[in-house]
């Protein structure tokens, strides 16, 4: 970001993937099991790039870029209280969210909502089953706040169970790799937004 | 008229606004209130058989994990039962004081969230936090920022937010440096302000007037200048003066078949109520002089028995973790070691603790290496729910002429009165109310 900040190109764009949801709790334990694969995963992205291999997401991004640095792609868990979300996306350009959702549509299904206009639809907003406030009830606070990142994205994991110690039911866990890689895609895309928003808005 | 005509039940199958999911349901026969259900469905004891096999030293971790709000009392709870089973008594010193602020860093997060987002729309007459931001942008605001004062606490001392893994049985892995604690300072001064200006506004909102006669059971420390947070003794205005390896003796749980978590009684009288009320009732003469003061202008007087005005005593309570977590980073001075050694023994240990929402109870049984054997927990939420129960009663009681619709909200709140941490007790608990 320095070296970015002295060819007078604009700072990298950070997008933030938060995983929330309960770690003990069934299929509440969906975004954070998302989160976990995701981090493994660009872990793996890194160190194959240090060792001059395949070419890696980053170098990907790079190529992409259009006088911004690349985009900072970090990946944070919420457990309990999502309130947090405001604190925690603060200085975010773009989020992604994962989260466990009980709407009543088959277990595993992955729902795609794009929050960064307008409200959660209503069969959403009282996604997750352990927060006094939900993730809908926090993107909307945030947006009467003036406090929501330019884009968000929920991606949520219809579950099909959610008691304290029980872990992810089958249809959950078969979905978890294929959501973690859907969620790497749209981070991406966001990224690659974020960059060519902050290069047009560079003076 | 028809038994049909003079029955109404009013039900509620999402209760918002309360940790965790609940149903109230409520039967009136003509002016009769005919029956009072919380219900609360999670398997209640699931926690408790996962503990069982596992090592003493995970107690902390997967306790925390029960509560989305108040992991650092589930910590606490547990690290004292384990401590007090191996025979270690960690009572004073930097570890204590560590053990206190990250507490009041819980208190002032916990309470924020209630006071501003959970239990203000109440009394302002909005739906939620979200419409009450609309026209109440600079209250809500400045709730957030007191509780962001609580995260930054919880965050520093706890390595993480909303789930410490800083906590141990015998202290911390790692001890922050006075430094380190000194980054808290402006941030808690700046929230012990919004608390002074918390217990102000909330003076002025709109109470109903109802007194609740009701046992009130809280912890009392045994410095008469420490406000019940981390240990001490049970205490009740019944009578009851207890150290918490007595508090099986003298209250019981019972199965209720529209709940599947656990009522609790005491043994020789009948409902209790644990939390904010019970608390400055019994232990009000130990706030700090800011507090105290808070509380006199506030008009609280020595005890406050109606529920709709429990958001007063947090907003004193605000104000006395605001200042006491100052107190803690002024004096502090870092221990030697993080953590003391502590080594298993077969033995049964008990642990208390006082959550924002009322008494949390622990109790262990471990063998010589440490593997837990049974485990128990009781949290304020099963404790409370006789008592919520009779609220509602004594609410609808009240309110007899108002439509379904107002009579559900106004049962709504007394129920959030409470702050009923209902996924502790509970996970998918559903509200309803009845008017046939």
């Amino acid at each position: 970001m320095a070296e970015g900040a002295r060819r007078g190109a604009p700072p990298a764009p950070r997008v933030l993937v938060i995983g929330v949801g309960n770690a003990l709790r069934g299929d509440d334990a969906a975004g954070v099991e998302v989160a976990r694969r995701l981090r493994a995963r660009l872990q793996e992205a890194r160190e194959g790039e240090a060792r001059g291999g395949e070419v890696s997401e980053f170098e990907e991004a790079r190529k992409d870029r259009a006088g911004a640095a690349a985009p900072e792609i970090e990946v944070r868990e919420l457990e309990g209280e999502t309130l947090a979300l405001l604190d925690v996306w603060e200085g975010a350009d773009a989020v992604v969210l994962v989260d466990a959702v009980r709407s009543g549509a088959a277990p595993g299904m992955i729902h795609r909502v794009d929050a960064s206009r307008k409200p959660l639809p209503a069969r959403l907003r009282g996604s997750s089953s352990t927060h006094a406030v939900g993730v809908g009830e926090a993107i909307e606070l945030a947006r009467s706040l003036g406090r929501l990142p330019r884009r968000v994205v929920l991606y949520g994991l219809e579950g099909a169970g959610f008691d304290a110690g029980a872990g992810l039911s089958r249809a959950v866990a078969a979905a978890v790799a294929p959501l973690a890689e859907a969620v790497l895609g749209e981070a991406r895309a966001l990224g690659s937004e974020s960059s060519a928003a902050a290069t047009a808005a560079w003076p | 008229m028809s038994e049909l005509d003079r029955t109404r039940t009013i039900r509620t199958d999402y209760l918002a606004r309360v940790e965790g999911e609940g149903a109230m349901y409520v039967k009136l026969d003509g002016r009769e209130v005919a029956d009072v259900k919380l219900r609360i469905y999670e398997p209640p004891r699931f926690f408790e058989a996962l503990l069982r096999g596992r090592a003493f030293t995970e107690a902390p971790d997967i306790t925390a994990r029960i509560c989305g709000i108040c992991p650092v009392a589930y910590q606490m709870s547990a690290v004292r039962a384990m401590e007090d089973a191996c025979g270690v008594r960690i009572d004073e010193g930097p570890i204590r004081d560590l053990r206190r602020l990250i507490y009041c860093g819980e208190w002032i997060e916990s309470h924020s969230l209630h006071v501003y987002m959970l239990h203000a729309p109440d009394f302002l007459g909005y739906p939620g936090a979200v419409e009450m931001a609309r026209d109440h942008r600079e209250i809500v605001e400045q709730g957030l920022q007191m509780k962001k004062a609580g995260n930054a606490v919880m965050a520093l001392v706890g390595g993480r937010e909303i789930h410490p893994i800083n906590v141990r049985v015998g202290g911390f892995y790692r001890a922050p440096t006075k430094a380190q604690l000194g980054t808290l300072r402006d941030p808690l001064q700046r929230a012990l302000q919004i608390a002074l200006e918390t217990v102000r506004w909330a003076t002025a909102l709109p109470f109903p007037e109802i007194q609740r006669e009701l046992e009130l059971l809280a912890l009392s420390d045994p410095d008469p200048g420490a406000y019940p947070i981390d240990r001490g003794r049970i205490v009740s205005d019944g009578g009851i003066d207890i150290a918490p390896a007595e508090f099986d003796e003298h209250v019981v749980e019972e199965q209720v078949e529209h709940s599947n978590a656990l009522r609790a009684r005491i043994r020789e009288r009948d409902v209790y109520l644990t939390g904010p009320l019970a608390r400055y009732a019994l232990c009000s003469h130990a706030l700090r002089p800011l507090a105290a003061a808070a509380a006199r202008e506030a008009g609280l007087g020595a005890v406050c028995r109606n529920p709709f005005r429990s958001i007063l005593v947090r907003a004193v309570e605000l104000v006395q973790a605001c200042d006491e977590a100052l107190a803690l980073i002024e004096s502090y001075e870092p221990p030697d070691a993080p953590a003391v050694e502590v080594r298993p023994r077969r033995a049964v240990g008990h642990g208390a603790t006082e959550a924002p929402r009322g008494l949390l109870y622990h109790r262990y049984e471990i063998d010589e290496q440490g593997t837990i054997l049974d485990a128990r927990i009781v949290p304020p939420t099963s404790q409370n729910q006789l008592a919520i129960e009779q609220d509602l009663r004594a609410v609808v009681e009240a309110n007899l002429d108002l439509p379904d619709d107002r009579l559900a909200l106004r049962c709504e709140q007394a129920i959030r009165n409470h702050d009923p941490c209902i996924s502790c007790a509970t996970h998918f608990l559903t509200l309803t109310v009845d008017r046939g």
